[in-house]
């Protein structure tokens, strides 16, 4: 009974019995997936994975849990499908990153692994969605990193894995609100749950191929689980409360219009979901009035598989097993929190000095925590930098000044704070700034993510137009006050009377044949006509070249460009 | 280009970036997908700002053929080590859905151009 260690064929066997339990749950799972595309198969997507899975690492042998690993995760990643079947071969891809190199693993290597899996499956995504299995795995490798320091059984880990998971199951629907709507648990969350079930299984010993012990084992587990994610909704809310699930065998006389059904079942009920395929639909509805809905849709056919459930009884056992579990739960909860504040900081943070609100959106827009106002004729001061930085909870914060005349007030801030790592990026224009803020990676750790955004800088080529304030003499060029000039970086290198001349000038020192991209940012006080001009001259002279004209707001410069 | 959608009681015109904003967000719900990459095929710079706000840089929408039908072309970038094929397919599914089920729009064809993957590590 007792396990410290598993080795490869225990692990065989726990992927083994997962499946297997998963296998027996597809239609209950399939039934709750309503994100991201209620299509009813994110249990037999999840299946054919692990199905897949399966048959790699059963063409291995070997007591070496790295190598057995590795088998499945590669047989995840061929065998992949759906959301929930990538994210899966995903979890695995980590974890058998953890244990390669291992012939058994303890707790705290199987909770290091878990972990490990996680991490890996939210690299590969740009916006988590959570409330989906990526937020149960993330939950219960938490808690198992936690108990793995408690306790050296492998079986005591994986139950309380199991209950987390659970617990995080059933908060799934208030962090995705189409599952609240639908009144269901995320369904790939679901599978995983299972599958963790069935790891726990085969490690007490209790697997067998045979379907029906398992069958009978895992459906308790089912009707039990997703019901305290309920109990927040009292039972009178809930309006529509039969519960109907039925195919069509659609007949041939008879033709299908799939929006006139929907537009007639809304009528009488919600949470309509019609999935129609070649002679069949499948129909999801909830109503207080089942007859009208058969009556409404035997017209197009046989109907068979028919389920029909009172949600407000199952929803008043809901509550009262609810209650009892939360008694336990309590412990948990208090003692995890007391060890991991949630308020762990992000680690980059940037700072950025911009004036025009357009172009402060666009930092804002591309992750820059605090936009300071400021820019030629108003630096902001050292205070200000350093209460900005103070203001952001990272563990590294960036600042751009996007002024040469800047750069030394954030050396200054940079000086001043203790509690976080402060790098100053010496962007000195605009465009240079929002490179350098582009580059950033979380991925990558501070050091490389500052030569990144110091290589940034040097990609980009900066320039500016504004009206001279007195007369003066410059690189050869005579300046008389009201000229527009023209800058490349910091270097005025034209100048004259007329603003699009002057812009068409400096465009052309600027542009090189190596050049993609040019970006404007039009300034408070420009005229359209003006940047018209601009921007067909840009097409007709440099045809290869992409434009993007962005209102920057800013005063001061009328244009400032940036060329890639 | 603008679709239109008719109802007893006038019109509704949406145009094309409205379409493209929704494939595009919609694709970001999407498991595997890092990014979403320029259509241009050239290099990403400034320009290339693909926020939320700018998304639909990423997305093309045609309507085209007899019946006008509407095609969707999207750009992306996929993270290393997963099935890409399934990546995008499961992207394909997602916009498709959300376009019928948001403004009722039957998009003929999701085409899907990887541009790039991120490796990490």
């Amino acid at each position: 009974m007792s396990k410290v260690f598993i080795n490869g064929t225990d692990f065989m066997n726990m992927v083994l019995s997962g499946a297997n339990v998963l296998h027996s749950n597809v239609e209950k799972i399939n039934s709750l997936n309503v994100f991201p595309v209620p299509d009813g198969d994110t249990g037999t997507n999840m299946n054919m994975t692990l199905t897949s899975g399966i048959e790699y690492i059963q063409s291995k042998s070997s007591d070496h849990i790295g190598e057995m690993a590795e088998a499945f995760s590669k047989g995840l990643l061929m065998g992949a499908r759906g959301n929930s079947g990538v994210i899966l071969s995903q979890l695995f891809r980590g974890f058998t990153k953890a244990v390669q190199e291992r012939n058994e693993i303890n707790v705290v290597q199987f909770a290091a692994a878990l972990q490990q899996g996680v991490d890996t499956a939210y690299q590969a995504v740009v916006k988590p969605i959570e409330g989906t299995i990526l937020t149960v795995a993330k939950e219960s490798a938490k808690h198992a990193l936690f108990i793995s320091h408690q306790t050296d059984q492998v079986i005591e880990l994986l139950e309380e894995v199991i209950s987390e998971a659970k617990q995080s199951l059933a908060r799934t629907p208030d962090l995705l609100p189409v599952l609240k709507q639908a009144g269901v648990v995320d369904s790939g969350g679901q599978g995983l749950v299972f599958i963790y079930q069935g790891f726990i299984e085969a490690l007490k010993g209790n697997f067998h191929v045979d379907n029906e012990i398992n069958h009978t084992d895992s459906q308790q587990i089912t009707t039990n689980k997703p019901k305290p994610a309920q109990s927040s909704i009292a039972t009178e809310d809930i309006t529509h409360f039969y519960d109907m699930e039925f195919f069509i065998h659609l007949s041939k006389e008879v033709i299908f219009d799939e929006s006139v059904l929907r537009k007639k079942l809304a009528e009488i009920g919600d949470s309509i979901v019609l999935i129609p395929d070649d002679d069949f639909v499948k129909v999801h509805v909830h109503s207080n009035s089942p007859g009208d809905v058969l009556n409404l849709t035997i017209r197009y056919g046989e109907l068979t598989r028919l389920h029909i459930q009172n949600m407000r009884d199952q929803h008043r056992e809901i509550v009262e097993e609810a209650g009892s579990i939360q008694e336990n739960e309590t412990f948990n909860e208090i003692d995890e929190t007391s060890v991991e504040p949630n308020l762990e900081p992000k680690t980059f943070g940037m700072v950025t000095v911009s004036s025009g609100e357009g172009i402060s959106d666009v930092f804002r827009s591309i992750g820059v925590d605090y936009v300071l106002f400021g820019g030629q004729t108003m630096n902001p001061s050292t205070e200000d930098l350093v209460k900005a930085v103070e203001s952001i909870h990272a563990k590294y914060v960036f600042i751009l000044p996007n002024n040469s005349n800047i750069i030394l007030a954030a050396q200054q801030a940079k000086d001043l704070i203790e509690d976080k790592e402060v790098i100053v990026i010496p962007s000195k224009t605009i465009p240079q700034g929002l490179s350098a803020a582009l580059a950033l990676q979380d991925m990558n750790d501070s050091d490389e993510n500052e030569k990144i955004m110091n290589q940034a800088i040097q990609d980009v080529h900066s320039g500016c137009v504004t009206i001279a304030i007195r007369d003066s003499q410059m690189n050869g060029i005579s300046i008389n006050e009201g000229d527009y000039l023209g800058i490349q970086e910091n270097q005025i290198v034209t100048a004259s009377n007329e603003i699009v001349d002057t812009s068409k000038e400096l465009l052309k020192q600027m542009i090189t044949p190596d050049n993609e991209m040019l970006t404007v940012f039009t300034g408070e006080s420009v005229i359209v006509q003006h940047t018209d001009l601009l921007i067909q001259f840009v097409e007709e002279f440099y045809p290869d070249i992409e434009i993007e004209v962005i209102e920057g707001g800013q005063p001061i410069y009328d244009y400032i460009f940036s060329v890639e | 280009m603008t679709i239109q959608l008719v109802n007893e009681y006038g019109k509704i015109i949406m145009t094309s970036e409205v379409i493209a904003t929704l494939a595009g967000s919609a694709a970001l719900d999407c498991y595997g997908l890092v990014g979403m990459a320029s259509r241009s095929q050239l290099k990403d710079g400034i320009a290339e700002l693909l926020g939320r706000e700018n998304l639909s840089r990423g997305v093309l929408i045609r309507q085209e053929g007899e019946q006008n039908d509407i095609h969707i072309d999207l750009y992306i970038i996929v993270s290393y080590g997963t099935k890409i094929s399934e990546v995008a397919h499961n992207i394909q599914n997602k916009v498709k859905y959300v376009l019928n089920d948001l403004i009722g729009l039957e998009v003929h064809t999701v085409n899907i151009h990887v541009q790039g993957v991120r490796v990490s590590q």
